[in-house]
């Protein structure tokens, strides 16, 4: 059940071959335009205006851009990513829009699928420019709306078409559904680890990911016995699996699914696995996706596990000695999430040496591979170039190992080592913590 | 009517009531706007004091950002601090603020507030240099840029001619003044319409920024 590197490269394989799932668009351009555009005007609200209205033109944001800094070429700066959606604000709902329009030309399809690398591969949605503008504009929500428009305009990469394809026929999650968990959680009751399946009512329900079941099935192990370590009543849920943010709709959809399977569990916590992009979806976005508060707490696992170590509910003995570590901080759990530190308060407890990166915390470097551009074959180049830069910082730390709480910074970490012959070990905080229960 | 008698009445005037309605008409036009709103569970509840810390701290980016950016974030608010320097307490700015507003304010030595125009005027042109020559800056501008900056420009430059008596074109010294007078208006024409209105949309958004990391337990 470790994370071999068949198991890895497999999952390397499977990902361009996502891209050949679907076929090009059969809609008209000017349809594709219209939904990117009702798509745009849809999302904006005074909160964009406001941004957008602000922004100075300084070029600030490129100099937190871990795609501009790599590359150094000007494209990549985070507020030209937003150029369509500037121009379909400025002409059509900015109350300047009269004069707008005689200056500012009207998006074409053209525009877009120029755009779509900007948006795709050249942004990780990691959100470190939204602390860099001195305006304080939020530049990875509009990003995010970008990328919405961009899908409604069938635009999403190959692979990211592919992934969502798959989820909304097959309901699967490359290659991961429900007969893979019900595969996973067999496999560990032979290990001696109880996975309480599909209970009828449990106060923690666990959600797994297809990272974790292709890649790191360790991660979920390490969850499971936590959980029963702290001898709660939780259930994994076998029809439910993290979700891709390919798609609002299907989002969306998959959001409703897993809140109404938490609620109809009548849990008091949903537990996320070491998985980045369902965090913010499932934390912050979907009480506005089902228009009102949740009924239960979301919780990450590296959240839930630093509360309960420092809460004293739960005790971990020192790790086996392996030397100074640092941790990357997941953009979605940390900048987009808050979660700081509960992680290294497990480090801490698990007696390891942390050494910090100069960037880490709120101002951390993204892996690279965030926001699906992982999956995105034709943008392994660009990946690499930021993720040089992470390299640099850790190895300016001198630790040996990186720990980390998202199973996908972990699978991009693994997958530039590879390819630099960078001898790091990058590990799994959780799979830490499983493996050091104190008895 | 003189140049200068009309950059004083009706040019003024009319300026007054463009720049004022303007900057209604957008604000108004940006907040009316529907907002969305977020039902999800706060991870901290101190949202408005977040908002108001980031009006602060926005200034103050952390060491690993701010490295990679100190001569736009010097430059940027040194021009910001010497040019209202120059415009606020150069003493012969003074009666038109006294006849403007009914009252008016100590100001600070010709030489002091000379300077601070002159330092303000010398930023101003090596960020136009550069808004002209870096690539990431020349690929975001647009006209309102240039003509933002170049707009802030002529006020300074027309002040510091007629300071110095240097006067184009055989031109008289109010006639000057008038134009001095007239950049001013052309300043406060173009400024709802341009990026010159951040000076009244930088707080809100700052704060809105601080308000939404807050509730995510993020430092703005």
């Amino acid at each position: 059940m470790s994370a071999t590197i068949a198991n890895l490269d497999a999952l390397r394989t499977a990902l361009p071959a996502l891209g050949q799932r679907v076929g090009r668009s059969t809609r008209t351009d000017d349809e594709r335009l219209a939904r990117a555009r009702a798509v745009m005007l849809g999302e904006l609200d005074a909160s964009h205006a406001t941004y957008l209205e602000t922004c100075l033109h300084c070029g600030m944001c490129a100099h937190a851009c871990h795609f501009y800094i790599g590359t150094n070429e000007a494209k990549y700066t985070p507020i030209y990513k937003v150029e369509p959606l500037k121009k379909v604000y400025q002409r059509e709902i900015g109350p300047m829009r009269w004069l707008r329009r005689l200056v500012v030309s009207d998006i074409s399809l053209s525009e877009l699928e120029d755009w779509q690398p900007l948006v795709y591969d050249a942004c990780t949605e990691c959100g470190r420019c939204d602390l860099m503008c001195p305006m304080g504009i939020q530049i990875s929500p509009m990003i995010g709306i970008m990328r919405r428009a961009l899908a409604a305009a069938d635009l999403l990469p190959a692979e990211l078409a592919g992934a969502a394809d798959e989820q909304k026929t097959l309901g699967s999650v490359l290659g991961a559904g429900r007969a893979e968990i019900l595969s996973l959680a067999r496999e560990l009751e032979t290990a001696g680890v109880h996975v309480p399946l599909d209970l009828a009512t449990a106060d923690v329900v666990v959600l797994t990911s297809a990272v974790d079941i292709k890649a790191y099935a360790n991660s979920f192990k390490a969850t499971a016995k936590i959980l029963n370590r702290l001898k709660l009543k939780w259930t994994l849920l076998s029809n439910s699996i993290e979700l891709l943010g390919t798609g609002e709709s299907l989002k969306e959809l998959h959001v409703r699914r897993i809140v109404e399977e938490v609620v109809r569990h009548e849990a008091k916590t949903l537990l996320l696995p070491e998985c980045g992009h369902a965090y913010p979806a499932l934390r912050f976005d979907s009480a506005h996706m089902i228009g009102e508060p949740l009924p239960f707490a979301v919780l990450s696992i590296a959240e839930f596990v630093g509360r309960e170590i420092m809460a004293d509910r739960l005790k971990v003995k020192r790790a086996p000695a392996m030397g100074p570590v640092t941790y990357h901080d997941p953009c979605k759990l940390g900048r987009h999430g808050g979660v700081f530190e509960e992680p290294r308060a497990a480090i801490k407890a698990l007696g390891l040496e942390l050494k910090e990166m100069e960037s880490h915390g709120r101002t951390n470097y993204c892996c690279g591979g965030g926001g699906g551009q992982f999956m995105i074959a034709r943008g392994a180049q660009l990946r690499h170039r930021a993720f040089e830069i992470k390299m640099r910082e850790v190895d300016d730390t001198g630790a040996g190992t990186v720990l980390t709480a998202c199973n996908s910074c972990r699978l991009n970490y693994q997958n530039g080592a590879s390819e630099s012959n960078w001898q790091k070990s990058v590990q799994s905080i959780i799979e830490l913590v499983g493996a050091n229960l104190a008895d | 009517m003189t140049i200068l008698e009309f950059a004083r009445g009706p040019a003024f005037q009319a300026a007054l009531w463009i720049f004022a309605f303007g900057v209604c008409w957008r604000l108004a036009g940006v907040f009316l706007m529907y907002r969305r709103f977020d039902r999800s569970k706060p991870r901290r509840h101190h949202l408005v004091a977040g908002g108001l810390r980031a009006i602060v701290m926005r200034s103050l980016p952390p060491h690993e950002l701010e490295k990679r950016i100190v001569f736009q974030h010097v430059s940027g608010y040194a021009w910001h601090l010497t040019f209202f320097i120059s415009l606020l307490f150069f003493a012969p700015h003074l009666p038109f603020f006294k006849q403007f507003l009914g009252f008016g304010w100590p100001t600070l030595p010709n030489t002091i507030a000379l300077l601070s125009g002159a330092i303000a005027l010398a930023i101003l042109l090596a960020l136009l240099w550069r808004r002209a020559t870096v690539p990431v800056l020349r690929q975001i501008s647009s006209l309102d840029d240039y003509l933002s900056i170049v707009l802030v420009i002529l006020p300074l430059a027309t002040g510091f001619m007629q300071y110095a008596r240097v006067l184009p074109f055989g031109m008289r010294y109010e006639t000057l003044l008038g134009v001095h007078i007239l950049t001013i208006c052309a300043l406060m024409v173009w400024f709802p319409f341009g990026k010159l209105m951040h000076l009244f949309l930088a707080f809100p958004a700052r704060f809105q920024a601080g308000a939404l990391l807050e509730r995510k337990g993020v430092e703005a």
